[in-house]
């Protein structure tokens, strides 16, 4: 390691002295080492599942769009679109794209990647997404033709998934293993479980990137992982840490520090199918015990943001006078009382018909920030005169054996990559909708959710979702806790860093944030 | 001894189909679907169905287990529904990791227990004896985790003497190139071991003094070590020769049985040094539900753990003549 500093340094001084005066502060050291916190399952981008298999494909593939920092598509391969109907998208693509391998991209290799992941087979975990895609076409070598089988605006926001050669993939190349894309940086060694080397492609089409290589180093314990970057073994640490070692890091004179809000939220989803928590007054009732602002600066250390509603502040289509009831213990009291249920046998716990206030709250072991949230809510609820129960398990257990059965009465968890408004609502509030574990069901919410996803007037969409989210800030099928944030440190010798919202490193490249 | 060992090898096959019934019957009452984990929380209920239809998972238990086995007997471990690679090569690629970890906490165990061990017998009740068993009562007491982290902040963070986490060249290969007269990796190789494998070596080297001690203590007591004495042995080489030879055989079993709990404990270590080895592995096969990886992984961790004591109860004939192996 040492002795890549030092070959690193030397290099710097040698371009430093060679450079003009004026390229100076554009230097950017040749090798950089990123911590990741768990290796990634795949590198084939259709079939990448967890945030280190979409940061690494992220550098080595590239999308039909790429998402602004306000969420809105620009182009990227394709360099233009248009719709003659809202049944149809037609992208025209950018001219002398190659893969690493070589070969040129084309309209086929778009088609290629788009097909095998809406094949059931592929077992592409982001299918459900493109599934309003009826047929995908190239017209000519640059054009791609996609019909849909209803209007679908949110698909503009997905199609940054990277786009794989048709050719190799075919010819039997495992691009989970060796993925060749058009991205920035290709794959130039992969130790599974310990790291990923890749190093800059020359060849990439907006110029190559100013960093030769990058190093992600996989170190699963998040202390572990902040240490080794105060040993100096890493530049680049970034979300998931532990509150203590952010304390600690940011007493380093030695390190920069950013935080961004991300494109996640955490939330308690309310079984409206349980008698317990049926009652959109008693849904109320429970979030008003719910201590927003303890929870994100006590727990989360100021990373993540009290949030006001399920609009994500950075999207389009948020608005900040949409509001769910905020932490009020008083208010809260007097609702129950309203609805019956006193504490008449003086135990502390509020009853009714002789059977106790009793809510059972669940989360995921893995994440110990959420735990202690269930812990702290727990005390909360228990003050007024309301039994909480814990019921913690690992995630498979939780997720797939317990909420996505509609087990539970109120658990907390997140969405991630709410890259469009469509991608947290449909599904998860429409009647009946696939992720919909909460079984909430309104009319005129399904309503104004399908205007939302077929309009594709970005402002009758934006008053769409604002309705939607206001029903919801009232009806709580669920409760946002936090905006989800994300926080990177990093060795002051990268300069100074942008931070990306889902932890993607092209800035740490040197190239534009994305 | 040779019949022995075969017949010993032989018992493998009942004990690895036990590890396997065992493993799979627990995957089955643990909740938790793959086919959900896999497709991830935004697949359709119908997408999941699909998947575990094409898995395997809806079709009744005994068949799936006599599939498993079916596939055993021709040496195939399955595919990791995760990885989609074949088993075998996902834990191939990662066995010569934790291998050399625990080999290298191993030594660290028996290096570190038998000084503190002798020490302490020799000079029972002396300070030497005091100092030796406060420090193995540290090393019990301390859990892995911790151990880690305190040796990565002092020797990593503070002192900047060795590296943080990662793996050089694997070991034999660093040798070799080492012989060929090029050093470089080997000693790079070594820098990266030392902290993980201390941090795991250190419980059991502390079980191994206390136990050498003991035993020592007994042995030093017998008439033979006086007749040493009398027949004007020197001091060393009555304790080498005489004593610590007698006193091995209840400290080699537990050797033994150590080498499973450092099997077990690199688990965390390997997590907290980013050692690229079976442990890591396991934790993510477990939260992902990859049942064939986590049967896989089981059963190469019960035949590791199988052969090291094979290997134990060999050396029993050869330490002591009285033993007789057959």
């Amino acid at each position: 390691m040492r002795r890549q500093h030092l070959l690193a340094a030397t290099c710097i001084s040698l371009s430093v002295l060679a450079a003009p005066a004026g390229l100076m502060a554009q230097t950017a050291p040749t090798t950089v080492r990123v911590g990741l916190d768990v290796d990634a399952g795949t590198l084939d981008p259709r079939l990448a599942r967890d945030t280190s298999a979409y940061r690494v494909t992220d550098l080595i593939y590239d999308g039909l769009v790429r998402l602004a920092p306000d969420l809105k598509p620009m182009p990227n391969l394709a360099k233009s679109w248009e719709n003659p109907d809202p049944l149809t998208w037609i992208f025209t693509l950018r001219d002398g794209i190659v893969f690493h391998d070589g070969s040129p991209m084309t309209a086929d290799d778009v088609v290629f990647t788009y097909q095998t992941i809406l094949k059931p087979e592929m077992n592409a975990p982001l299918r459900a997404l493109f599934t309003p895609i009826a047929k995908i076409e190239a017209v000519d070598a640059k054009t791609v033709k996609f019909t849909l089988s209803a209007p679908y605006s949110p698909l503009l926001s997905y199609l940054e998934m990277g786009i794989v050669p048709k050719k190799a993939v075919e010819g039997g190349a495992d691009i989970g293993l060796k993925p060749i894309g058009t991205g920035p940086m290709k794959l130039s060694r992969w130790d599974r479980g310990s790291r990923i080397v890749l190093t800059a492609s020359p060849q990439y089409w907006a110029g190559a990137p100013k960093t030769q290589e990058l190093q992600l180093v996989v170190i699963g314990d998040n202390t572990a992982r902040a240490q080794a970057f105060e040993a100096k073994d890493l530049d680049v640490i970034q979300s998931p840490l532990s509150p203590q070692d952010i304390k600690r890091l940011q007493g380093n004179a030695a390190f920069g520090n950013a935080v961004t809000t991300g494109l996640g939220i955490t939330y308690l989803n309310f079984n409206t199918g349980d008698p317990a928590v049926s009652d959109p007054r008693m849904r109320r009732a429970l979030a008003q015990l719910v201590d927003q602002k303890s929870i994100v600066d006590d727990l989360y250390r100021g990373v993540d943001q009290v949030a006001g509603s399920i609009l994500l502040p950075s999207s389009w289509a948020y608005s900040a006078t949409i509001r769910q009831p905020a932490f009020n213990p008083a208010e809260a009291g007097k609702a129950l009382d309203a609805l019956g249920w006193k504490d008449t046998n003086g135990d502390g716990i509020r009853d009714k018909d002789g059977k106790k206030l009793t809510v059972t709250i669940s989360t995921h072991s893995e994440d110990p920030n959420r735990v202690q949230t269930l812990e702290f809510m727990q005390s909360v609820f228990q003050q007024a005169g309301v039994e909480a129960q814990l019921r913690i398990s690992d995630w498979p257990s939780f997720s797939t054996g317990y909420v996505q059965k509609s087990q539970h009465q109120v658990a907390l968890l997140g969405w991630l990559n709410i890259v469009d408004p469509d991608r947290l609502m449909y599904s998860q509030f429409s009647t009946n909708g696939p992720l919909n574990w909460g079984k909430y069901s309104n009319p005129e919410l399904d309503a104004l959710l399908d205007t939302g996803r077929k309009s594709l007037d970005l402002d009758a969409r934006k008053t769409a979702y604002q309705k939607a989210a206001a029903i919801i800030a009232n009806d709580l099928p669920y409760y946002v806790v936090s905006y989800q944030g994300y926080q990177v440190f990093y060795a002051k010798s990268l300069g100074t860093l942008e931070v990306n919202p889902r932890g993607y490193l092209r800035n740490v490249l040197g190239m534009a944030a994305r | 001894m040779l019949t022995y060992t075969i017949r010993r090898l032989a018992l493998f096959v009942p004990m690895a189909a036990g590890m396997v019934i065992v493993t799979f019957s627990l995957l089955l009452l643990v909740p938790g679907d793959p086919a959900a984990v896999l497709l991830g929380q935004e697949a359709s209920p119908e997408d999941i169905a699909r998947l575990r239809m094409a898995l395997g998972l809806d079709d009744p238990w005994f068949a799936r287990l006599g599939r498993y086995f079916a596939a055993l007997l021709q040496g195939d471990m399955g595919r990791s529904i995760f990885q989609n690679q074949p088993v075998a090569g996902v834990i191939g690629e990662r066995l010569g990791a934790t291998v050399e970890l625990a080999l290298a906490a191993l030594m660290v165990a028996i290096v570190l227990g038998f000084v503190l061990g002798i020490a302490a017998a020799m000079w029972q009740a002396s300070w030497v004896d005091t100092a030796c068993m406060l420090l193995a009562q540290l090393g019990v007491s301390m859990p892995v985790y911790w151990l880690g982290i305190l040796l990565m902040l002092a020797f990593a963070v503070q002192l900047g003497w060795l590296p943080s986490i990662g793996r050089g060249e694997p070991l034999l290969a660093a040798a070799g190139m080492a012989l060929a007269g090029n050093p470089g990796p080997l000693l790079k190789s070594l820098s990266h071991l030392v902290l993980p494998a201390l941090a795991l070596g250190v419980n059991s080297a502390a079980i191994i003094s206390r136990l050498v001690r003991t035993s020592m203590i007994e042995v030093l007591g017998e008439d033979f070590v006086r007749t040493a004495y009398a027949k004007g042995l020197r001091r060393p080489r009555v304790i080498v020769r005489h004593a610590l030879r007698n006193a091995l055989l209840p400290v080699i079993s537990v050797i033994g049985l150590r080498f499973g709990a450092l099997l077990g404990g690199a688990v965390l270590t390997e997590s907290i040094f980013g050692w690229p080895g079976l442990g890591q592995l396991t934790i993510a096969a477990i939260s992902q539900r990859d049942i064939p990886l986590i049967q896989g992984i089981v059963l190469t961790y019960a035949m590791m753990f199988a052969v090291v004591n094979l290997l134990v109860d060999l050396s029993y004939a050869l330490i002591d003549p009285r033993v007789r192996l057959g």
